[in-house]
């Protein structure tokens, strides 16, 4: 199979710049981790079905953006979405397996009721899950769409790229 | 010819069973059955505190009422009135309907009980009669605050976890249940959420200047 | 394979006792030092939500089980009372969240039993498309995510596909894939737009294909049916007892659905539909029965679909609709009726009604007291995934650990729905 002309071009190539890309190890680092972010099987309500049915329908495929590997322990995850409302009774089991993830770890808040507690301001749902972790992207709806769940992700990535800290370095940073 | 609307349409509860209440009323004797009531095709029957399960064995042992669907406890604090305007009964500042602009409504009738909760179990007829037969009844009984019942759980193994949501979110003590503890709420919580005079919680919506 | 048959009273049931002094809880005799307590939950890869069960182990047999529940309750009985009746038509798709829309068409139908309000037959009947389709919605989930607890995990990704051709008719219809809103008091929001009979009719026959061959990867498989014959066995004394409803009384051979008791609700009283039963009432049986139930759910929208009755889509009585937005321009009564209904809500005459319905998980009913103002008094959700945990622990104790993931799998409780 004879490859197309700019890549035979490139091949011919001999200059030092048209063979030698230059990078810094974060900038590679980073797009290596962007491009490979495992999300944490954690489904809470319904953003869980509109998430799983990101994760799994061929139709919004989150495989084509490295994230297919869904780890059932949050020890070998990078991500985790909390996807829907979060009792009070639930808060403490949250903030164990933010925890037990190790760094660098980012959080998405998928759906209305994690990032603000959506329609239950009440005395039982924790008003956002940014109360007791921090948060990296928001992804508002009620539910999202699998395909806004999906940009939440992709921003998630461009944030990464862009060399911005994890929500918890920045806290840290600032404390 | 348009077509013509149909009648009512929900689930049915069979004709109201009258021959149950009367069967009850009997069984239980002198101040057991407390007064019936039947409005829009459902029959509920009050019983008194001290009969309650007697009522609940008698329904079903010898009226075949086999299956409780549930448990259901209300707060009935505030209820009523002469108010049932926009901003909901007196108590919590509603409004008077004396007062201008107010359009209230008539007095609302009363609640069937006078005491502040009301316990309710609703029970069907499930085996026990042919198809087309299932008759539905509502078992009611009204407590103070603090008055405690009896466990229903001898006669309705299932009645275990509705009441102990009725006591986790009304309080509503019931004597004799091996296992009252919270089920919905955590357990360090304090208080009974769905009183009404328990907030509903949540917190102040801020709206910052700041991006 | 013996498909569904009409009774299974002929069988010899063994017995199951409610577990005493709690029928909920099972209690391991303390004489065995080897007895080993742990946690499952409440984050687990088998998605039926947070639920958290403490489980006494005897090796790999389960000795000892409680259900530790709440860990998604969010108050929204609590928030009901707060709004009025249009406004709390929101709250309701968001408790059991897998068959969305029979929440809303049951509190719909509360409060249309406390108004006495008709609801035109057009309504009726589009109420019980949408009611299959979300029974089709919950059962597809459950089937998925049921599979991937035994180890099938071909079958969560089928099944979630082509649980997006039925959102699909759901955003054709509402604009939103889940939790959609369309229920309304008096009927539903919107008509349907006109290219959906088409497009149901497609899903329809693309989705009977589908079933073939559910049936064919779970009905003869050896390896599921090892690990779901003869396991989690409810008899049919233990299930009245136990006030179990839906696919999974059915499964132990009770004809007993709600949509055909005493002649049925809505639409179903046209629609001469037969309950799916099953035979032995074991972990294989309650899945085969839902599977059927989907059979039976699409048949019985093309039965609408066929029969659907022209007509208004919700009911005309002003002062509970709203009325449609092009007389707003024209009559002054529309406009007052508008105003009072978004500003003040309808106002309910007092009363307590219980309207049960048949949703994908069983008996599903609001408990509703009015008190003639416009928000609910007191609002209850009879909830059936309640009910249904309570049942866990007398029919898992003694198997092994892994059938206890396929009973509760089987049982399918949803914690939305559960824990309110």
């Amino acid at each position: 199979m004879i490859p197309p002309a700019h890549v035979r071009r490139s091949l011919r190539a001999t200059q030092l710049e048209d063979i030698v890309m230059t990078t810094t190890v974060d900038k590679a680092i980073a797009w290596a981790s962007s491009n490979s972010v495992w999300p944490f099987g954690f489904g809470l309500a319904c953003c869980a079905m509109e998430m799983i049915g990101m994760i799994t329908s061929a139709r919004y495929d989150v495989a084509r953006f490295g994230s297919e590997v869904v780890r059932a322990t949050p020890r070998q995850a990078d991500l985790i979405i909390v996807s829907g409302r979060v009792a009070h009774k639930m808060a403490e089991p949250i903030r164990q397996l933010y925890e037990q993830m190790l760094g660098p770890k980012w959080v998405m808040a998928m759906g209305a009721c994690s990032s603000t507690a959506g329609m239950f301001a009440n005395y039982a749902v924790l008003q956002g899950v940014d109360k007791i972790i921090p948060v990296d992207v928001y992804v508002p709806g009620c539910p999202p769409r699998p395909e806004a769940v999906v940009e939440g992700l992709l921003t998630l990535q461009k944030k990464i790229r862009a060399g911005i800290q994890p929500a918890y370095r920045q806290q840290q940073s600032d404390a | 010819m348009p077509e013509p609307i149909r009648a009512i349409s929900q689930p049915t509860w069979g004709d109201p069973d009258l021959d149950a209440l009367a069967s009850l009323t009997e069984a239980l004797g002198e101040g057991g059955v407390v007064t019936h009531k039947i409005d829009r095709d459902e029959l509920t029957i009050v019983v008194a505190p001290e009969r309650w399960v007697e009522a609940a064995t008698h329904l079903r042992d010898a009226e075949g009422y086999d299956f409780l669907s549930d448990v259901v406890t209300a707060d009935w604090l505030g209820y009523g009135g002469d108010v049932a305007g926009y901003w909901g009964t007196e108590a919590f500042g509603g409004r008077d309907l004396n007062r201008s602009g107010s359009w209230g409504n008539a007095a609302v009738p009363k609640a069937l009980g006078d005491k502040r909760f009301s316990v309710s179990c609703h029970l069907l007829k499930l085996r026990t009669v042919d198809p087309g037969e299932h008759r539905r009844v509502r078992l009611q009984a009204w407590l103070d605050d603090g008055e405690p019942i009896a466990t229903l759980i001898p006669v309705y193994p299932s009645a275990d976890y509705h009441e102990r949501e009725a006591w986790d979110m009304m309080g509503v003590r019931f004597t004799g249940h091996p296992n009252l503890v919270r089920i919905l709420l955590p357990d360090y919580w304090e208080g009974h959420p769905h009183r009404k005079d328990s907030p509903v919680g949540g917190e102040p919506v801020q709206f910052s200047d700041e991006v | 394979m013996a498909t569904t048959e009409r009774t299974g009273e002929q069988r010899a049931w063994p017995t199951l006792a409610v577990p005493s002094p709690t029928p909920s809880i099972t209690v391991p005799s303390t004489d065995n030092p080897d007895i080993l307590e742990i946690n499952l939950g409440p984050n687990h890869p088998s998605t039926h939500g947070v639920l958290r069960l403490v489980v006494n182990l005897d090796g790999e047999i389960v000795v000892g089980l409680r259900n530790e529940l709440g860990y998604v309750h969010t108050g929204i009985e609590k928030n009901i009372e707060q709004k009025t009746y249009w406004k709390a038509i929101t709250y309701v798709p968001r408790m059991d969240y897998l068959s969305f829309f029979s929440g809303e068409v049951a509190f719909c139908m509360a409060v249309e039993k406390l108004l006495e309000l008709e609801v035109p037959r057009r309504a009726e009947y589009l109420r019980v498309i949408f009611q299959e389709l979300t029974r089709l919605h919950s059962h597809l989930i459950f089937l998925g995510t049921g599979s991937v607890d035994l180890g099938g995990i071909a079958l969560l990704f089928y099944c979630f596909r082509d649980r997006d051709y039925v959102l699909d008719l759901f955003e054709m219809v509402t604009g939103q894939r889940m939790h959609p809103r369309y229920g309304q008091v008096g009927g539903v929001a919107e008509d349907i737009p006109r290219g959906f009979d088409r497009k149901a009719r497609q899903t329809i026959a693309y989705l009977r294909g589908r079933i073939d061959e559910y049936e064919d990867l779970i009905g003869q498989n050896p390896i599921w049916r090892q690990r779901t014959v003869g396991v989690g066995v409810m008899p049919p004394e233990f299930a009245i007892q136990m006030a179990q409803s839906g696919p999974n009384v059915r499964a132990s051979g009770i004809p007993w659905d709600l949509r055909t008791a005493n002649g049925g609700y809505g639409a179903y009283r046209e629609l001469d539909y037969q309950p799916v039963l099953g035979r032995n009432g074991d972990v294989f049986d309650r899945f085969w029965v839902r599977v059927q139930e989907m059979r039976a759910s699409l048949d019985l929208i093309e039965k609408c679909l066929d029969g659907l009755p022209e007509g208004p889509h919700i009911s005309d009585d002003r002062k509970v609709v709203l009325p449609p937005r092009h007389e707003l321009h024209t009559s002054m009564e529309s406009l007052i009726h508008h105003f009072k209904i978004v500003t003040e809500g309808y106002r309910v005459p007092p009363g307590e009604v219980y309207a049960p319905i048949e949703s994908a998980r069983g008996e599903f009913g609001f408990y509703m007291i009015s008190d003639g103002s416009a928000k609910p008094w007191r609002a209850r959700l009879r909830p059936p995934s309640f009910v249904t945990l309570s049942s866990l622990a007398a029919l898992a104790t003694g198997h092994y650990l892994a059938d206890l993931i396929a009973i509760l799998a089987s049982i399918d409780p949803v914690m939305g729905d559960c824990d309110r």
